[in-house]
């Protein structure tokens, strides 16, 4: 077992790229992982969603995440883990925030769709949402720590919100 | 009182045919806008509606065809149907060909959304039909495809709350399996899987869909909403034979 924070990479430019460097100091892993942190963009109403702010805001954003993707699975030949971090507002749904929702739920579409493709090819992917003006970096320790340790191969495909319980109520995507 | 416009996109494939169908059988001036011009024209005079040469991914195109509607009176339900499935596993995905999907099943829709809902709003009604697919769910060698759907079901759900206020609902479809020209051409024992993993065991067809598409057209307490229409297959089976 090695410490994460010299054998996890870290991939993407989100906002949440320091709480989860900062949540991997005390995570020990024994396999090649990565984590994908993407950029999300900030909030805008429906008017202000132009042809080219829609290009740059969703398709670039998902462009970005398909390479980090692609990149960190070069690195999990044979078998490791992936995992994304999602802020959770956008995931779960919010006024003004179509284009952030767009990618995030764009993210965690792919990260189903990769969970079931890579079994069997021993590479497990999950997804974590957390609020990112409060992140829950405690909490990001632990649950990383399972992804990425000793069983976390029996875990794929599932989704994790580190909100204590403020969704409770709504339905998830 | 005026009848409905209701802009179909895709409106010349499998499904799209079948929700102008069911949308001019309720009663609504349909426009049928699809890509293909002959088969946009066909189909259009066969059901007796409006034909619009569109290509979902194209601004002008896109622009031109809300003009066309607010000529007719506007547009007060917009079906997102266009869609296109080509994809790969994500190993050999080409980049290029994941932005060319995420373009026209993703980006395009929701530009026609902010174009359509701009004339809703002033008429403080309307209502938006995004055709996402059960790949939302995640499915076996659909990255790009399953992703573009997924970001359209997201950005239902944020523009439900963010256009609920304006009178317009926002919804989506996730249609599983269902018996089109596209789905007629798989091999046949892939098709003969697919229709055995679906509890009601048959395929889907183009009016289970529209009919889901008619209720929520003019349902105007549900909107966020996404509608499996897949015959049970999105709750699966683990004992099925």
């Amino acid at each position: 077992m090695t410490a994460a924070t010299d054998t996890v990479g870290v991939l993407g430019d989100g906002a949440l790229v320091p709480a989860v460097r900062a949540a991997l100091d005390g995570v020990a892993v024994g396999v090649p992982a990565a984590i994908v942190v993407p950029a999300v963009p900030q909030p805008a109403p429906l008017a202000a969603l132009t042809d080219e702010r829609l290009a740059t805001d969703v398709g670039d954003a998902l462009d970005a995440v398909l390479a980090h993707a692609q990149h960190a699975l070069d690195r999990l030949h044979g078998g490791g883990r992936l995992v994304f971090v999602l802020p959770h507002a956008p995931l779960m749904a919010a006024t003004g925030c179509a284009a952030a929702s767009a990618v995030t739920n764009g993210v965690l579409s792919m990260a189903r769709t990769l969970a079931i493709e890579l079994a069997r090819d021993a590479v497990t992917v999950n997804v974590i949402a957390l609020d990112a003006a409060d992140p829950a970096v405690p909490a990001l320790t632990g649950v990383l720590a399972g992804l990425l340790g000793p069983g976390g191969e029996a875990v794929t495909g599932q989704e994790t919100y580190l909100t204590a319980g403020t969704d409770l109520g709504r339905l998830r995507p | 009182m005026k009848r409905p416009l209701a802009l179909v996109t895709g409106g010349a494939g499998g499904i799209g045919r079948g929700i102008c169908a069911r949308l001019a059988a309720d009663g609504a001036t349909v426009v049928l806008a699809d890509l293909d011009p002959a088969a946009t024209e066909d189909t259009a005079r066969e059901l007796g509606v409006h034909p619009l040469v569109l290509d979902v991914a194209d601004p002008v195109s896109r622009r031109a065809a809300i003009a066309r509607c607010d000529a007719l009176g506007g547009v007060d339900v917009l079906v997102n149907c266009a869609g296109v499935l080509r994809d790969a596993r994500i190993r050999t995905l080409d980049p290029a060909a994941f932005r060319r999907l995420t373009e026209i099943n993703l980006l395009g829709p929701l530009a026609l959304t902010r174009l359509a809902a701009a004339g809703m709003a002033q008429r403080g009604r309307g209502s938006v039909v995004n055709l996402a697919s059960r790949a939302w769910l995640g499915t076996f060698g659909s990255t790009a495809y399953s992703t573009a759907k997924g970001g359209l079901v997201g950005a239902t759900r944020s523009l439900a709350l963010e256009l609920g206020r304006a009178g317009i609902t926002v919804n989506a479809i996730a249609p599983g399996f269902v018996a089109t020209p596209m789905t007629d051409g798989l091999p046949p024992e892939v098709r003969r899987r697919s229709i055995d993993a679906i509890p009601v065991g048959r395929a889907g067809e183009p009016a289970d869909v529209a009919g889901a598409v008619a209720y929520l057209a003019t349902a105007t307490y549900v909107t966020g909403q996404v509608l499996v229409v897949c015959g049970g297959r999105s709750i699966g089976d683990p004992y099925a034979a």
